[in-house]
């Protein structure tokens, strides 16, 4: 770090040297009261977060048991409303629906995925980076992408076409499968990381001890292996069923209304509908769903691998 | 029982056959991709493939689009302005955390990585809800604000265990010498940390440039980031130039990554 002389004749460096004396001003008011200091230092990053974090969940939480926009009096219709009405119920389902599958595919994908970085292969870092770098690209570019292939004359098309599977050219855009490979797609990558990580942190003479007893490889993998990864298998798991159960983006771009699911059915009570309670009642039962799936990876002993997105260690 | 024939030939071709399927798997990652970039050279207007005939042209419509130009102008200020002030945000609550004990200092930690779990749709209807009510409504501070949230978690993530690895006797053998606070932070912590900080700054950075759905709920009409911009086009419009804005965004993912490598390394962003 170079210091400039404090009598540089330069402006920039005399603001410079002004700041700094009221940065030391401050600081020596603090020296004194570490309590202030603590309240300053953790403090705004905390008021943040409860001011535009916290506050709006509240909030939202509140709006879901009006029975309109403030000054409103108190009701249950919006839930009653969720659970009573044939549509809605129909999206709750779909989305089910898709989450266990997607949460199915990426798990078996994912887990092959990271096993063979882990046991087989040698160049780890360039494979992690081709794993991450979809996941970093544009979410709605990646939406696109599929789009390209799905789409009549696509990609997809165009194999069937050529292997003679198709007569003519349909596409699968719009249908379940297009959701379901779409959302299988995006998590891929978010899940592939845990299992690797906790396969890469197994011991691998357990592997050579389950064989030098008689073992098969298959027989090792189910007794040994997986047990061992549980932990990481549980913590992808949550990690892809909560934004897939929330999804909107991919149900509203591959999907259409042929395939709502909650997360469309939220954006339109904020964009179309103007029911704000509903959609908060809808939103909260999202979020009831996202703790239900965190306790759930916890007592299933996926704490490590979700805490250490979460308590940062 | 497995019969013994199967694990045999497991045994055998096990490796084989794992790294074919890794392979596959890292191939349909990248397939979409590919074809994407390869769109963006076709010259025809509709989506088929493959293309008859390769061009420059829609990069050439791209450049020349000023509200697509406008809107990569008002992603860059919004990123930019997101990323400094979570950066700071983040590193304050780092020194914090690293260095005091305090009631609820758990409970903050928890709260500052929550943003990451709870689904996007969720806290965007909740922060529009919540700027409405306290009449703030919808804009340019209101996307950048909801980037902060957005992004705070990922650089803090990062941030914080830098903080806890910088060796606080350092700190301490500086003052001992006659340093005070600020020399202290500025020439021997800030320096120890800063690959962390900047490695957290270019992941709040490309976050919030790729961020939809918060934006999506909490911008006015004048504010159109990128991807919102890209969201319209798809949905409204889908000229061929959309190809061109996805391989912008695939090129800045690339340069950020590179970067991020560069100062750190690649476990650390990908498995912390």
């Amino acid at each position: 770090m170079a210091r400039t002389s404090p009598d540089s004749p330069s402006a920039t460096s005399r603001l410079r040297s002004r700041g700094r004396r009221h940065v030391r001003s401050v600081l020596a008011y603090l020296r004194d009261r570490p309590r202030a200091r603590i309240s300053i230092l953790a403090g705004i990053p905390a008021l943040v977060l409860l001011l535009f974090f916290v506050l709006p969940l509240v909030f939202m939480l509140w709006l879901s048991v009006m029975d309109g926009m403030p000054p409103a009096s108190f009701t249950l219709d919006n839930y009653l409303d969720v659970f009573t009405t044939d549509l809605y119920l129909r999206v709750v389902w779909r989305t089910t629906v898709l989450t266990v599958q997607t949460t199915a595919l990426v798990v078996v994908l994912g887990y092959t995925l990271a096993y063979s970085m882990a046991r087989f292969s040698r160049r780890t870092t360039l494979i992690l980076l081709l794993v991450i770098l979809p996941f970093w690209t544009n979410y709605i570019v990646r939406m696109y992408a599929l789009i390209n292939i799905f789409s009549r004359n696509g990609l997809i098309d165009f194999v069937q076409l050529a292997l003679g599977l198709a007569q003519e050219p349909g596409g699968i855009m719009f249908t379940h499968t297009a959701v379901l490979l779409g959302l299988t797609y995006v998590w891929l990558p978010l899940a592939t990381l845990p299992f690797y990580a906790s396969l890469a942190n197994m011991d691998d003479n357990l592997i050579e001890a389950s064989k030098d007893l008689g073992a098969g490889p298959i027989e090792t993998f189910l007794t040994v292996t997986l047990p061992m990864t549980k932990n990481g298998v549980v913590g992808g798991i949550v990690l892809v069923a909560i934004p897939t159960f929330g999804a909107f983006v991919t149900p509203t771009l591959l999907g259409g209304t042929d395939q709502l699911m909650i997360g469309m059915v939220i954006e339109n009570q904020f964009t179309e509908s103007f029911n704000w309670p509903f959609g908060s009642a809808l939103s909260v039962i999202v979020s009831a769903f996202v703790v239900l799936m965190l306790l759930l990876g916890v007592k299933l002993g996926a704490g490590d691998t979700l805490s250490r997105r979460g308590d940062a260690r | 029982m497995i019969p013994a024939t199967v694990e045999r030939f497991v045994d055998r071709h096990g490796r084989r056959i794992g790294l074919a399927l890794m392979w596959s798997v890292l191939a349909l990652l990248w397939i979409p991709i590919a074809i994407v970039t390869l769109m963006s050279f076709a010259a025809d207007r509709a989506l088929a493939f493959p293309p008859d005939e390769l061009t420059l042209y829609w990069y050439g419509e791209f450049l020349r689009n000023d509200s697509a130009i406008e809107a990569v102008v008002t992603s860059v200020q919004v990123s930019v302005i997101a990323t400094l002030i979570t950066v700071v945000l983040a590193t304050i609550l780092a020194y914090a955390v690293a260095k005091y004990e305090f009631p609820g200092k758990g409970v903050l930690q928890l709260v500052v990585t929550l943003p990451i779990v709870v689904p996007l749709v969720v806290v965007g209807v909740a922060l529009v809800l919540f700027f409405g009510f306290i009449n703030v409504g919808t804009g340019f501070w209101s996307v950048v604000v909801s980037h902060v949230i957005r992004t705070i978690p990922f650089a803090a993530l990062i941030i914080i265990p830098t903080m806890l690895r910088f060796d606080e006797n350092l700190e301490e053998a500086a003052k001992d010498l006659g340093a005070d606070e600020l020399d202290a932070f500025l020439n021997v912590r800030l320096p120890n940390i800063l690959p962390g900080v900047v490695a957290g700054g270019l992941l709040a950075f490309t976050i919030s440039f790729n961020e939809f759905v918060y934006t999506y709920f909490v911008r006015d009409t004048a504010t159109e980031t990128l991807p919102i911009y890209l969201w319209n086009q798809i949905r409204f419009e889908a000229s061929p130039e959309v190809n061109v804005i996805s391989v912008v965004f695939l090129l800045v993912a690339i340069g950020m990554i590179a970067l991020a490598i560069a100062i750190t390394n690649v476990r650390r962003i990908t498995l912390q």
